[in-house]
């Protein structure tokens, strides 16, 4: 449960949004604050690799107001600032949340980074994980922390199918198979019906943080897996609602 | 109850891992080099950090250390500590950057040590007053853990040497066995004035030993679009 003082429902829903670096976070964060803004308090810290570009790009979008964008550094390690070192990200989130209180939502985007990159749960209530379809039909096959455990997996860009070969029904169906069936939404910013998706999907799990009856989840690092034992090994999947468990046995 | 050995404490507080925030700093080492400072000159600048800025930092974390400890009954209060501490650090860059860094120590250290009155009193001092330096809070969990005020100056100097250190890795292409040695330069060359700093007792003693061209530097960084470390 991220530190902040005060009870999860009492304060903003921190949003996280990870996936590789080019599939559309900025763009899809400017998307959200385009469909949410005008019945939602937002705020949005970017962290960004080596300049402040993505919260420029923000702030030019003209979604929001500029002050309510921020950017944090994170020293050429955009990993270790939304999992193993949380500081910095949730000191500008609390610093956002106290200047513009009360806010509805804050939106943290990740530096962006490879498929393994996933936020702790120490700092973001939700999670959305990005991909795109010109990275490769395949990707989303292939799994991994985000693509299989975020709260929302988005396959971004579906405009462009047709132009880089992929078929966007496989590629979402690979994707929910590798989720279990946890959401996904193909999305294109210039198609309403997915924007509205992605807006619902947002509006649904903010509704179910503040009646308390959401759960923040790790997707963790690792994929679920075996440890032999003397007892014959169980099953560590990683997926124990975010409690701190007992890393010590060998793996 | 047991409790660490203050010498584990140390370590702790100097592993680059521990989540204080640090990594997003690259102690001065960014703004020099964007500055214009050569690679070359690295060896040299991290001397001159452990044997100017670094003791500023120390002899603020030595006394506060003893203020909080109440050991020290030399009639002034952290207010004096931070003040005398600010003066020593005239760029606001650098400030602002030490703050927040001072808030990252004092997130981890109000659970670690959310028991010991000298961390308490930061707390309520950060919830009345608005962040302390990272030197202030480094005395607080010295005075909590019972860190010996000669090892408080040692972890000072270390921890900046190799911040500087691991960002270089970061900023230019070396060997990363090379910028380690450097590190130990430094340590080694700061040893001559650790018993001296760990003996100030009040503000008045802290080492006033600045570095106008870091200040510069620093100014000139906290207003550039492209950085990879926050100071």
């Amino acid at each position: 449960m991220p530190a902040g003082g005060r009870a999860p429902a009492a304060r903003a829903l921190r949003l996280g949004v990870a996936g590789p670096v080019g599939v559309g976070k900025s763009s899809l964060i400017a998307t959200v604050c385009r469909a949410l803004g005008a019945e939602l308090r937002i705020g949005v810290i970017t962290n960004d690799i080596y300049t402040d570009e993505d919260a420029r790009f923000l702030r030019s979008a003209g979604v929001l107001e500029p002050e309510r964008i921020r950017a944090v550094e994170t020293g050429a390690c955009p990993h270790t600032a939304i999992r193993d070192d949380v500081t910095a990200n949730l000191l500008a989130t609390e610093d956002l949340e106290r200047d513009f209180d009360p806010l509805d939502l804050v939106i943290i985007e990740s530096g962006g980074d490879n498929l393994t990159a996933t936020f702790s749960p120490a700092l973001v209530d939700a999670q959305i994980f990005v991909l795109d379809v010109a990275g490769g039909g395949d990707v989303a096959r292939k799994g991994g922390p985000g693509i299989g455990r975020a709260d929302l997996l988005v396959v971004n860009k579906t405009d462009l199918a047709p132009h880089v070969g992929v078929d966007v029904a496989q590629m979402v169906s690979d994707a929910s198979a590798a989720r279990e069936n946890r959401a996904v939404v193909a999305l294109s910013r210039s198609d309403d019906a997915s924007v509205a998706q992605l807006r619902a999907w947002v509006l649904g799990v903010l509704d179910s943080f503040r009646a308390g009856a959401h759960v923040a989840q790790d997707p963790g690092p690792m994929a679920p897996h075996f440890h032999a034992d003397e007892d014959g090994g169980y099953v560590h999947s990683h997926d124990d609602d975010g409690r701190a468990h007992d890393h010590a046995h060998t793996h | 109850m047991t409790t660490p050995h203050a010498l584990s404490v140390a370590m702790l507080l100097a592993d680059a891992r521990l989540p204080s925030g640090g990594h997003a700093h690259s102690a001065s080492l960014e703004p020099a080099l964007l500055g214009g400072m050569p690679t070359a000159s690295v060896p040299a600048w991290l001397v001159g950090r452990a044997t100017t800025v670094s003791l500023v930092e120390a002899g603020t974390a030595v006394v506060t250390a003893r203020l909080l400890a109440e050991v020290s009954d030399g009639g002034f209060g952290l207010a004096d500590v931070v003040r005398a501490w600010a003066a020593r650090t005239t760029a606001p860059a650098l400030r602002d950057a030490a703050r927040l860094l001072g808030r990252g120590y004092l997130r981890l250290a109000r659970t670690l040590w959310s028991d010991a009155a000298a961390v308490r009193a930061l707390v309520a001092h950060d919830a009345a007053h608005g962040p302390l330096p990272r030197a202030i809070v480094l005395g607080a969990i010295a005075a909590a853990t019972g860190l010996p005020a000669a090892d408080t100056v040692r972890l000072t100097v270390y921890d900046d040497a190799q911040t500087a250190a691991s960002a270089l890795l970061k900023l230019e292409p070396l060997d990363p066995v090379t910028p380690a040695h450097w590190v130990l330069e430094a340590c080694a060359a700061a040893e001559q004035h650790v018993l001296r700093v760990a003996a100030c007792t009040t503000p008045e003693d802290i080492p006033a030993s600045g570095s106008p061209q870091t200040e510069g530097w620093a100014q000139a960084h906290a207003l550039l679009s492209q950085r990879l470390f926050r100071a």
